[in-house]
């Protein structure tokens, strides 16, 4: 379970934190959009903003990247996998493949240009109350009438709340095949049947008592909404930002 | 205020569905860290619960399990493998497979019968769930990586063809046993 709760929402009073969620939602899908256009000038200049942002909001950096060493290992195969597939003049040459130069930059840019979208990320992630996600979502959706904007908000709140039960149970589940010596079957389809089924079965349970208990409660998706405020700092931001992106766009 | 949304979750099968969908997507979630471990290779059990949404929930529930699961994690909720979530991973060399569950699912509980198991049909409808996300997933490794085609199966298709054929045996029994215990009517 620790491996989901580290990249949550951290506290804090920086500018990223106190910026209205739908304009950091928004900031997020410009820059991850724009920076797939840029090149090396560009990308060094959104790497410079990102990481005055990322200090200034005093975020556990470390430990995020440590969260993250397997995307890194991802990107770290996409370098690797560009730069013996792009044809160009070579820089080393062994039997059959060949490390060319024109890779080798290709690749670096596309991996550049990743981290950026995935620090753009989580940015967003450690500064953004999953409730203020939640609020956002409801309040973008509900322009859209056939689309049930609350239910989906609901869904997701559960979603959230259900996965830490999951691996409880997936915890229980397990020790208590292993008390009864299923590590001795080797049928893999046995022990796959065996250990969904039980673990399912329960979470389902589980379901009907929160259905119940929902339904006592008197729950609807008549609601009141969640507040969301935006000021002059948000419109400032937003104009910071556009100007970036046309920057890297041009 | 809002009377078209009070009715319609004013039914209890309505509430119960959304909640047994929430339940799938959240196990898809779970599942990219559940692995049972047999040989060398873990088997990681997210694409059975990608299976066994379409398989349990049908059609039109189990889309929206999976599309809410894919939007709670490009919003940025935590419920990729790997922790983060955001733009960031569908951008990624796995984010084709991410996008391709949902056309698959929506395939799986079409060509499946939710109210009655019929093995053939359940596997069938698997196979096709499977070259849907495989589609998604080398389509977009091979424009991001720039591999030929030969490379990129080899790089993300092989490797996992048995699991999933184990995933998709297992599959069928578990549906069997569980349909029961989500159709009750």
């Amino acid at each position: 379970m620790a491996e989901l709760n580290v990249l949550g929402f951290h506290a804090g009073s920086s500018v990223l934190h106190q910026l209205d969620v739908r304009f950091k939602l928004m900031f997020l899908v410009v820059i991850s959009l724009s920076s797939l256009k840029a090149f090396v000038p560009s990308l060094s200049l959104l790497t410079l903003v990102l990481m005055v942002a990322l200090i200034h909001a005093g975020l556990p950096l470390k430990m995020a990247l440590k969260d993250l060493r397997y995307v890194f290992l991802l990107l770290l195969f996409m370098f690797i996998a560009r730069s013996l597939s792009v044809p160009g003049s070579s820089v080393v040459e062994f039997k059959t493949v060949s490390v060319t130069r024109e890779g080798l930059y290709e690749g670096a840019i596309v991996c550049w240009r990743l981290v950026i979208v995935i620090m753009t990320g989580l940015s967003f992630v450690l500064t953004t109350r999953s409730s203020e996600i939640k609020a956002a979502v409801e309040w973008m959706l509900k322009p859209f009438p056939s689309i049930p904007a609350k239910r989906i908000a609901t869904m997701m709140s559960l979603i959230v709340r259900f996965i830490p039960i999951i691996f409880e149970q997936a915890k229980k589940t397990g020790d208590a095949q292993r008390a009864r010596g299923v590590e001795n079957r080797k049928n893999p389809v046995y022990r796959l049947k065996m250990f969904s089924i039980p673990l399912i079965r329960r979470i389902f349970e589980r379901a009907d008592k929160l259905v119940l208990a929902m339904e006592a409660r008197c729950y609807s998706e008549n609601r009141t909404d969640s507040l969301l405020s935006s000021g002059v700092r948000d419109w400032i931001a937003l104009v910071g930002v556009v100007c970036l992106c046309l920057i890297i766009i041009l | 205020m809002n009377e078209k949304g009070l009715s319609n979750i004013g039914s209890s099968t309505s509430l119960r569905m959304t909640v047994y969908a929430s339940l799938m997507a959240a196990l898809t979630a779970a599942g990219a860290y559940l692995a049972i471990p047999i040989g060398p290779v873990p088997i990681v059990l997210q694409n059975l619960f990608i299976f066994l949404s379409g398989l349990l929930l049908g059609s039109g529930w189990g889309t929206a399990s999976v599309g809410v699961y894919l939007l709670a994690g490009f919003l940025g909720l935590p419920v990729f493998a790997g922790g983060v979530g955001g733009i960031g991973r569908f951008a990624g060399p796995t984010g084709g497979y991410l996008l391709g569950f949902l056309p698959a699912v929506c395939v799986i509980g079409f060509i499946s019968n939710v109210s009655k198991t019929n093995v053939v049909r359940d596997l069938l409808a698997m196979v096709c769930g499977s070259l849907i996300i495989y589609a998604c997933g080398l389509s977009w490794l091979k424009i991001l990586t720039g591999m030929t085609l030969g490379k990129t199966l080899a790089v993300g298709m092989y490797p996992f063809l048995p699991g999933d054929a184990l995933k998709m045996a297992a599959a069928v029994p578990i549906a069997k046993a569980l349909r029961p215990v989500i159709n009750r009517e």
